[in-house]
């Protein structure tokens, strides 16, 4: 789209013309005076201390993925199936093998068998537990860690936390985010450029995007403009954030009205930068293969790994990639084996090519959904919703490979040993950013608001 | 009620009309009433044990039972209940219908076979024949099981005293102050003294008169309205809003702004959703029921009534008949999963669905939480659910649909008594309905063979995947007459139907699933109601289902909760936060009231009122609150900053329709008639993709080609919507000019300048949208078709009705931002329109432009920017 454009760089025009309307409006916030050096909200800030990772790949499960027939070993589960279980259904035994696997030994089951090449690089975190028992709130509590009002997501705090290092591009990036899940990405009281910017998805919705079967991978649409040439289009934007900063400027504090700015600003640059970004072609056949891209079922997760790693090195500081259809009530048989095999070769093909590239070890690769399940069964071959304990796993960035921490009973039913709440993980997490959780706070209306509230503790075993 | 009921069938007699169902592809869902066979016979019972079960026990207990190595297909054959429920393909066992017998198909290895490595003697395989055509006699209860529930009476008698759950009383009232208006007013401003709080000053005219007209109607007031109101207002304040807010309730275009609130309730769509997004071509006979009845200010208690049970309620004549069946589409236009393949799991699913819309839109409970278990907060026990299930479960729910492979679970449709047919839909003359019907019937034979011929061993791979694919698209094509066929009636004229319910045939208590899985029913439970919002013991007939009663029962006016629940939204779609913050969750985990006795004082007025809808809006518009000014002011943020206490008025983000309605407005360009039907029902039955027909059959736009050329050009459309797709327009954006809410609403793909303003997720009840800032919005108005044509209507407006420069950047502020510009803005305004000017070149492409050109582009970018700033898109 640069052909069209003449003389001009975007950038260039950014530094001069407009010097970031946006960033005066930021500049003027009250609440949060002399809270970076910089008036521009998203450029790089320094961490408490040196950080482990420099970015998140989240992959997110959404559904409440099985931990016992994928990451958390339970030969005793085995052994007692078919007894009663606790909650009425009778105790199932996973229908597939586990083996162990790579130096470590780390027990996984036969439906990674791609992702357990990788064990070596794998920290398992096998007593995750959290405090809701239904999807959405469970959702909401793993990304915000408050289920009950809303709160900035994970996200949003990191970006808040360290800036970005790409200005071209949303520092908080959401690929195939589900419908109605805005909060999750939200920034809430945080200022609105915190928070994540949805990309794929639009037309694609329901039962068709939760399958991920989609082969034209994630887009963004209404990306170029069909009349203006880009310095047109400037000397338009500047218009419009003209009346923007009037109505500001009348009007005092109005936190919508400085997202709208921001969004503008992002949004002009990303004409540019995004496009380029999300094209594919120029990755060589080796690489699209690695990640199973044209191979059916794994092409669209594919994809969207394949965009995570780009985005990963333009800078984008947390990418976050949903991956639906985990609710497996009945038919774990049939569906789960289908469900992993769309994600297995992607995840696989993420971490090695992380890797070649020498950005696994300072980006944190995290692979979980919002709680796991029962072992008892359901409806046949299902099995129901347990926020009780089950399994999350972290790569890359600042955690031990090879490991397994923490352990669920005999069942997998809760979580018993070194029991690793929502809280914990948050805090984890903000640790290998370089981030201390308990001194990443945001003052909003007189008090000062954290990620983990008053909770929290960096699981130390864990970090490499 | 016995007497009513006696002569609601005289009336229904006396019509002389008889309800009929329209059947479409297969019998209604196929649920036998199995828990109510005779008791097995002796002898019955000996030839089970004798020639049955030693062969199910030697043969399929393997695969096929708790105790074995698993449950294949989710099938287990070791008990009765079992076997009628059936694994995922459907139930084993209909006693006595072998044709409807999984079980029979499969130990003769028609489409499944069983066992897998070899047929039964047919010595055996006859026994079988015998034992399921004498009714399947089994002894093998499975449990019987009760459920015993956690929840006892005491529980239930305490949880009567929540305050959710008692009756609202009318609060006393506080005493008079100089600020206050109204009852709202002393109601609200006792807690400002409370909180310290002194409210804000009152808007000024522009402001309310903008935020009126886009909260009551959804539209921008017409710098006409704005004239008039002014100058009213500099005569007498009050009477100017009074009159401005009676003026609204009156247009027709009310109706289109608060039906669309209780369509966003209403999980309103017209598609199935979920993994196969089948079409409802139906479905909007229930939108435009849902805005007439705001339009007519129907009493809410009615306007309930007709939605759980209109097809069972009186009519004066076939007009009022056909309205009331149409309003229990409220029932019937959930997202389903058509795809699966077991029916009873289906319609437990689709019970469920039924369960948990009545109790959250009407009362604000959630009760399908108890399928499973006990409601884990409120004292509603497991059986409660199966009590209020058993009425659904005496439903049938008729949504349409032909059966394929990919629509599992087609139903039949309600023939209305009107004839008032679809207008998207044409006449066919008899000899084509005879050949589409013969056309039909072959390719169903040939699907058949094609299906048989795919089970045969196979040469090769490549037989085989062609047979399943010639099996397939023959099977498709079949649909797709039989969707036409059952279009129109014998004579081949369109049919006039709609979704919705009626009583089923058999009329049956509902017995307790443990854990809610169909193959582990306990005891049964009489119908009835949620205890806890009900003490008085429920005796339903049995002659009936029982949503008569349950919808009387949920509007009376000691009802606990229906009248606060809806007053409550409408609190909150006029004030901008609700009462109860979670507006679908009264129960003991939601947040409760922030205004417990304001709550409670509007419910009772509500019910008082006669339960208008218009006169709650009336009375809470009139309040001072309500007329506050949202100007920032720090103490009082601090204090307050979620605005819990309303000291202020509530900046809001628009709605997505209010968005892309105003700018229609303001270009000029908007067509105020309602279009008859829908997009989607010109595109009749069927499955809609993203690129798919619902999409891309163009409505006719005004003075275009009539609709049968549209129709006719239906594969030409295709193609451009797919060509539109790949440059990322759609045809929405530049042919329609109706107003958002008769947009075709299918739920996995949205009109864009809806879902990119957070548009409800049509698959869930939601009574509050997200209201998000993001840059895939700001692309949207930097770059979009819509945007664009409409900032160019604009401009065209702007030169025909004001002479000057200045005056066309005066008038346009008016019709964006519905006030007179600033003298900053007129000068910001000025430069940019000479900026234009002065960049001729600066364009896209090729060719150099007149200056005339060159004014009319940079006008056109000054009305884009207008509607891309903020200003726009939020109301103080």
């Amino acid at each position: 789209m640069n052909t069209d454009f003449s003389g001009f760089s975007r950038r260039a025009m950014l530094q001069t013309a407009s010097a970031g309307f946006g960033f005066l409006a930021f500049a003027g916030l009250s609440t949060q005076a002399a809270e970076s050096e910089s008036s521009n909200p998203l450029a790089p800030k320094q961490p408490h201390f040196p950080p482990k990772a420099k970015r998140v790949i989240f992959l997110c499960m959404q559904g409440g993925p099985s931990h016992l027939d994928t990451f958390d070993y339970k030969p005793q589960l085995a052994a007692d199936a078919g007894k009663g279980g606790r909650s009425g259904g009778r105790l199932m035994a996973s229908p597939w093998e586990f083996r162990q696997h790579g130096k470590s030994g780390l027990w996984i089951s036969d439906l990674f068998p791609e992702v357990a090449k990788h064990a070596d690089e794998l920290c398992l975190m096998r007593s995750m537990h959290c405090d809701q028992p239904t999807h959405p709130r469970a959702m909401t509590q793993m990304h915000t860690g408050n289920a009950q009002f809303v709160r900035p997501s994970l996200g949003a705090w990191t970006l808040y936390g360290l800036g970005t290092e790409n200005d071209s591009m949303p520092g908080f990036v959401a690929l195939n985010a589900p419908a109605a899940s805005a909060q999750n990405y939200g920034s809430a009281f945080l200022p609105a450029i915190y928070q994540g910017t949805k990309v794929g998805r639009n037309q694609q919705r329901g039962g068709a995007a939760q399958r991920g079967n989609s082969n034209s991978g994630p887009s963004l649409p209404d990306i170029s403009n069909p009349r203006l040439a880009d310095n047109a289009q400037r000397r338009q934007l500047d218009f419009i954030q003209k009346l923007n900063k009037q109505k500001l400027a009348r009007e005092k504090e109005q936190p919508g009205v400085e997202g709208v700015i921001e969004s503008y600003e992002l949004a002009f640059r990303m004409q540019d930068a995004l496009p380029e970004l999300m094209d594919l072609s120029k990755e060589s056949d080796k690489t699209l293969a690695m990640y199973g891209i044209d191979e059916g079922d794994t092409d669209a997760f594919g994809r969207q790994c394949l965009m995570a790693r780009r985005f990963a090195e333009a800078g984008v500081r947390f990418i976050e990639i949903t991956h639906g259809n985990w609710d497996h009530h009945n038919r774990l048989k049939t569906d789960l084996p289908e469900r992993c095999n769309e994600i297995d070769k992607p995840i696989a093909g993420l971490l090695k090519d992380l890797d070649q590239r020498g950005l696994l070890k300072d980006t944190l690769v995290i692979w979980g959904g919002e709680f796991g399940r029962t072992p008892d069964a359901q409806n046949g071959d299902g099995r129901d919703h347990n926020h009780k304990g089950y399994t999350i796993w972290m790569a890359g960035g600042g955690v031990k490979g090879g490991m397994s921490y923490g352990a669920t009973d005999d069942h997998g039913r809760e979580a018993v040993e070194n029991k690793c709440h929502i809280h914990d993980w948050h805090a984890t997490v903000m640790h290998l950013l370089g981030l201390d959780h308990t001194r990443l706070t945001y003052r909003y209306a007189g008090r000062d608001f954290r990620l983990t509230d008053v909770y929290g503790n960096v699981v130390q075993e864990i970090l490499s | 009620m016995n007497g009513k009921c006696e002569n609601f069938g005289r009336w229904w007699c006396s019509a002389g009309i008889l309800l009929s169902c329209v059947l479409v592809g297969s019998p209604a869902t196929a649920t036998a009433d199995e828990e109510q066979q005779p008791k097995p016979t002796e002898e019955g019972l000996r030839f089970f044990e004798a020639k049955i079960r030693p062969v199910l026990v030697e043969h399929c207990y393997r695969c096929h039972s708790a105790d074995g190595s698993g449950i294949r297909g989710g099938l287990a054959v070791d008990s009765r209940d079992a076997l009628l429920a059936g694994g995922e393909s459907g139930p084993a066992i209909v006693p006595g219908d072998l044709e409807q017998s999984l079980l029979w198909n499969a130990i003769n290895h028609q489409d499944l076979n069983m066992p897998p490595k070899q047929k039964l003697p047919e010595a055996v395989i006859a026994d079988f024949r015998t034992w399921i055509e004498m009714g399947a006699p089994d002894p093998r209860a499975s449990t019987g099981v009760v459920l015993k529930s956690r929840v006892g009476p005491e529980d239930i008698e305490k949880g009567r005293e929540f305050w959710a759950f008692r009756k609202p009383v009318r609060p006393s009232i506080p005493a008079e102050t100089e600020w206050a208006r109204t009852n709202i007013d002393r109601l609200v401003s006792a807690k400002y003294q409370e909180q310290n709080l002194a409210p804000n000053p009152d808007a000024d005219a522009h402001t309310l008169l903008r935020r009126l007209s886009i909260d009551l109607v959804g539209l921008p007031p017409s710098p006409q309205a704005i004239d008039r109101f002014v100058k009213s207002w500099e005569l007498n304040r009050e009477d100017a809003i009074a009159s401005e807010i009676d003026r609204l309730l009156d247009t027709p275009q009310f109706g289109e702004r608060w039906g669309r609130h209780w369509l966003d309730v209403a999980r309103y769509a017209e598609s199935a959703g979920k993994e196969v997004d089948l079409s409802f071509p139906h479905a909007w006979r229930y939108r435009d029921y849902v805005i007439e009845s705001f339009n007519q200010d129907k009493p809410y208690d009615e306007f309930v009534r007709e939605q759980i049970a209109g097809d069972l309620l009186p009519a004066k004549d076939d007009a009022e008949w056909a309205e009331h069946l149409i309003a229990t589409g409220f029932l019937a236009l959930g997202p389903k999963a058509l795809i699966e393949q077991n029916p009873r799991q289906f319609q437990a699913d689709l019970i469920d669905e039924q369960v948990d819309v009545t109790t959250r839109v009407f009362m604000g409970v959630s009760v399908a939480c108890a399928r499973c278990h006990d409601h884990k907060f409120d004292p509603i026990p497991q059986t409660d659910y199966y009590a209020v299930a058993g009425i659904f479960q005496s439903t049938a729910t008729l949504y349409g649909g032909a059966r394929t492979q990919r629509n599992r679970q087609p139903s039949n449709l309600i023939i209305l008594p009107t004839d008032d047919p679809d207008p998207n839909v044409k006449s066919l003359s008899r000899e084509e309905l005879a050949e589409m019907r013969r056309r039909r019937d072959e390719l169903e034979r040939e699907a058949l063979e094609a299906r048989r011929a795919a089970r045969q061993p196979q040469k090769t791979d490549g037989d085989q995947r062609r047979n399943f694919a010639n099996q397939f698209l023959l099977e498709q094509q079949a649909t797709q007459l039989t969707n036409q066929i059952n279009s129109v009636d014998d004579n081949g004229e369109p049919i006039t139907a709609c979704m919705g319910v009626q009583d089923a045939a058999q009329i049956r208590n509902a017995r307790v699933l443990v854990r809610g899985e169909i193959d582990q029913p306990a005891q049964e439970v009489k119908r009835g109601f949620v205890q806890v919002l009900s003490s008085e013991n429920v005796e339903l007939s049995s002659k009936t289902s029982g949503r008569l009663e349950l919808s009387r029962w949920m509007t009376s006016p000691d009802h606990p909760l229906t009248a606060r629940v809806m007053v409550n939204r409408i609190w909150q779609h006029l004030i901008g936060d609700a009462i109860v913050r979670e507006t679908e969750n009264f129960g003991a985990s939601g947040p409760g009231p922030t205004h417990a006795e304001l709550l409670d004082y509007l419910a009772v007025r509500f019910v008082e009122s006669g339960w208008s809808v218009k006169a709650m809006i009336r009375e809470i518009a009139s309040s001072r609150v309500y007329q506050l000014s949202s100007a920032y002011d720090v103490e009082r943020f601090e204090k307050d900053p979620d605005n819990l206490y309303h000291a202020r008025g509530n900046t809001r983000r628009l709605d997505a329709e209010v968005i892309r309605d105003g700018m229609l407005a303001a270009s000029g360009q908007i067509d105020l008639k309602r279009p008859r039907g829908s997009m989607i029902s010109g595109f009749g039955s069927g499955m809609i993709r993203e690129t798919g027909p619902a999409m891309a059959l163009p409505q006719t736009p005004p003075g275009g080609p009539d609709r049968g050329e549209v129709r006719r050009q239906g594969v030409q459309n295709l193609i451009a919507a797919a060509r539109a797709r790949q440059s990322g327009t759609s045809f929405l954006d530049t042919t329609v000019y109706y107003r958002s809410v008769y947009l075709p609403i299918a739920r996995n793909s949205l009109p864009r300048a809806l879902e990119v303003f957070d548009f409800a997720e049509p698959s869930m009840v939601i009574g509050e949208r997200e209201s998000s800032n993001t840059p895939g919005q700001a692309l949207y108005m930097l770059n979009n078709v819509f945007v664009l044509e409409q900032s160019d209507a604009l401009a065209r407006r702007l030169l025909k009705e004001a002479e000057t420069p200045t005056d066309r950047i005066r008038l346009a502020f008016q019709l964006v931002y519905n006030r007179p510009p600033t003298e900053d803005e007129v000068k910001v305004s000025q430069q940019f329109l000479r900026g234009a000017m002065a960049a001729v070149g600066d364009t896209r492409g090729s060719g150099v432009r007149d200056r005339n050109e060159q004014a009319f582009a940079g006008l056109s970018q000054f009305c884009q920017s207008l509607f891309a700033s903020a200003e726009y898109r939020y109301a103080n």
